[in-house]
C-alpha cells in the first residue's frame, strides 16, 4: 500500500502542477470537516492530501463587474459576518446561522461544501437562487460551470480531478425586496438538513412579484431550481391561495423526481407547508 | 494507513512546539497521543459532541476534524493553557462555584468554546452564550447550571474592569 503524503503548495501554480500530474491520487483538503471524517472511516483513501487552505487565491468576498465574487476557501463564519453578502446575498448569508456549530463553521469553507455534493449541502441553494457559477483552475486554463451543475448525484462531484475550485460568481440580487433561506431537520441545532430551501423575489407595490427564484435542496438526488414553482409564481400577485398552489405544485414536482417513497408522507406535506410558510411574507389579500 | 511523517511548529499555550507525526495524524491525536496532553477529550471523533474543542488562532475548533499539519505556524489554546490547579481560571472557578460539572468529560471543550466567545464578547446575552456552545454536547447537568456560570463568570469579569 502506498503512502500519504501531506501537501501545502505556497502558490496557486505549485497547487495545480500538483493536481495536474497527481490529481486521480489526491483529496483537495480545504477545512477538513468533510475530509478528515472520510479519511476516518475509510471512504477516502488518496495518497496525497493537497491543503489549500492558505492560498490567498481561494479568500474574500468581493463585488466585482461580473457579480459577488465568494472565494471558494471562505468559511461559514466569514459568510456569517459579511455586510457585503448581507446586501448582495442576504440569503446565502442566512443559511450560516443555521449551518452546524460554531466549531464547524470557524472551519468548514463554501467550496468545500459544494464539492462535497452532499445533497444536504445548505450552501448550494442559496448559490443556485443566484445562477452562481464555479470558476474552476487547472493548468488547462480557467473555466465556468454553473453550481447546480457541479454535483451528478448524491456525493458525486463531476470536476476533473485536477480542477480547483478559486470562487463563486453570483448574480447580485437587483433590488430584490425578499430573501430567505428555510430548513428543516430533526431538532433544532447542528442539524443535517431533511428539508432546505432558499427563495428570493422582488415585489413591486402593487403587491406583484416582478423577479422570483426558488431553489429546493436534500429532497431530490441534487439541489436545483424548479421552474415550474417560478414561473406558477413570476409576476402575479402571490394571494394566499396562489402560495397553496405553488406549494401543491413544489411537493408534486418533487414526488415527480424522487418518486414515491416510505418518506413521502411526511415529505409531501412538509414541503408544501415549507413553501407556504416561506412565502408568508410576500403574501397580498 | 502508512503515512509518510510531517514537521510542524506552532504555539501552544503560549510555548513554541515542534512536533513530528504521520500525515494522517488529527490535531485530536497530536494534543492527546503525541504530545501527551489528556484534558482534551474524544467524545464522538465526528465533530458533533465538542468534547475535543481546542482554540485555534481565536477561534474554537473541533481538533477530531482537523488533521495535526493544519496547524502550523498557529496559535493554539487546550485547556492545559486556561489555568492551572492552584490557580483557576475565573471561567473555571465559575463552573465550580455553579455546579457545572458532574462527569466533567463536556467540561473542558465547554471552557474553550466560551473562553472563545468571552475574548471577543465580554458580555454575551443568553441567546449569544447558546448559539456559542450548541456544538458542546452535556449528557449529565442539562445545561442550566453551564450558563449559570458561564453568566457569572462574565459578570465578574466586567465588574473587574
Ligand atoms: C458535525 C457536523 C455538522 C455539519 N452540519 C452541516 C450543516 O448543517 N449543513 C451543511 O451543509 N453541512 C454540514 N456539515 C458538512 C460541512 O461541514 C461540510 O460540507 C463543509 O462545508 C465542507 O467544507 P470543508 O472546507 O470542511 O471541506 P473539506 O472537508 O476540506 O473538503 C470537502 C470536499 O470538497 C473538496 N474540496 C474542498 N475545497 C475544494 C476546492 N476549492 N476545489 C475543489 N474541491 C474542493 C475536498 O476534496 C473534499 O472532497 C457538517 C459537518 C459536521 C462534521
Ligand atoms: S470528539 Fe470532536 S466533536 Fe466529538
Ligand atoms: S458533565 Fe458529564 S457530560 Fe457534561
Amino acid at each position: 500500500m502506498s503512502r500519504l503524503h501531506y501537501i501545502r503548495p505556497e502558490t496557486l501554480a505549485e497547487a495545480l502542477d500538483h493536481l495536474d500530474r497527481h490529481g486521480s491520487r489526491n483529496r483537495i483538503l480545504a477545512g477538513g470537516t468533510d475530509l478528515v471524517v472520510d479519511l476516518r472511516n475509510g471512504d477516502a483513501r488518496p495518497e496525497f492530501i493537497l491543503d489549500v487552505s492558505r492560498l490567498h487565491e481561494l479568500k474574500g468576498i468581493d463585488v466585482t463587474p461580473e457579480g459577488v465574487s465568494v472565494g471558494a476557501g471562505v468559511t461559514l463564519s466569514e459568510i456569517q459576518s459579511s455586510d457585503v453578502l448581507e446586501r448582495h446575498a442576504p440569503a446565502l448569508r442566512k443559511c450560516s446561522f443555521t449551518f452546524a456549530s460554531r466549531q464547524v463553521r470557524n472551519v468548514a469553507t463554501i467550496g468545500g461544501n459544494v464539492a462535497h455534493c452532499s445533497p444536504c449541502g445548505d450552501t448550494v441553494p442559496p448559490l443556485v437562487i443566484h445562477e452562481a457559477r464555479a470558476v474552476l483552475a487547472s493548468r488547462r486554463g480557467l473555466r465556468e460551470v454553473l453550481v447546480e451543475d457541479i454535483a451528478s448525484g448524491p456525493y458525486a462531484c463531476s470536476l476533473p480531478p485536477d480542477e480547483l475550485i478559486l470562487r463563486f460568481i453570483l448574480k447580485p440580487a437587483a433590488d430584490v425586496t425578499f430573501a430567505d433561506f428555510q430548513k428543516i431537520g430533526r431538532r433544532r441545532e447542528l442539524v443535517i438538513a431533511r428539508i432546505n430551501a432558499a427563495a428570493m423575489a422582488r415585489q413591486e407595490p402593487d403587491g406583484r412579484l416582478s423577479f422570483f427564484r426558488f431553489s429546493l435542496g436534500s429532497c431530490t438526488p441534487t439541489p436545483h431550481r424548479m421552474p415550474e414553482v417560478e414561473s406558477c409564481l413570476d409576476g402575479r400577485v402571490p394571494t394566499a391561495e396562489l402560495v397553496w398552489e405553488a406549494g401543491r405544485l413544489l411537493a408534486e414536482r418533487t414526488i415527480a423526481i424522487t418518486g414515491r417513497r416510505p418518506s413521502t408522507i411526511y415529505k409531501e406535506a412538509a414541503i408544501h407547508g415549507l413553501l407556504v410558510r416561506m412565502l408568508h411574507p410576500l403574501v397580498t389579500s | 494507513m502508512d503515512a509518510s511523517s510531517v514537521r510542524i511548529r506552532f504555539t501552544l499555550n503560549g510555548q513554541p512546539r515542534s512536533a513530528e507525526f504521520p500525515a494522517d495524524t488529527t490535531a485530536l491525536k497530536l494534543i492527546r497521543d503525541v504530545l501527551k496532553l489528556k484534558g482534551t477529550k474524544e467524545g464522538c471523533g465526528i465533530g458533533e459532541c465538542g468534547a475535543c474543542t481546542v482554540i485555534v488562532d481565536g477561534k474554537a475548533v473541533n481538533s477530531c476534524l482537523m488533521l495535526a499539519a493544519q496547524l502550523d505556524g498557529r496559535t493554539v489554546q487546550t485547556i492545559e493553557g486556561l489555568g492551572s490547579p492552584e490557580a483557576l481560571h475565573p471561567l473555571q472557578e465559575a463552573f465550580v462555584k455553579e455546579h457545572a460539572v458532574q462527569c466533567g468529560f463536556c467540561t473542558p471543550g465547554l471552557l474553550m468554546s466560551t473562553k472563545a466567545l468571552l475574548d471577543i464578547n465580554p458580555a454575551p446575552t443568553r441567546a449569544e452564550i447558546s448559539k456559542a456552545i450548541a456544538g458542546n454536547l452535556c449528557r449529565c447537568t442539562g445545561y442550566r447550571h453551564i450558563f449559570a456560570s458561564i453568566e457569572d463568570a462574565a459578570h465578574t469579569r466586567k465588574e473587574q474592569t
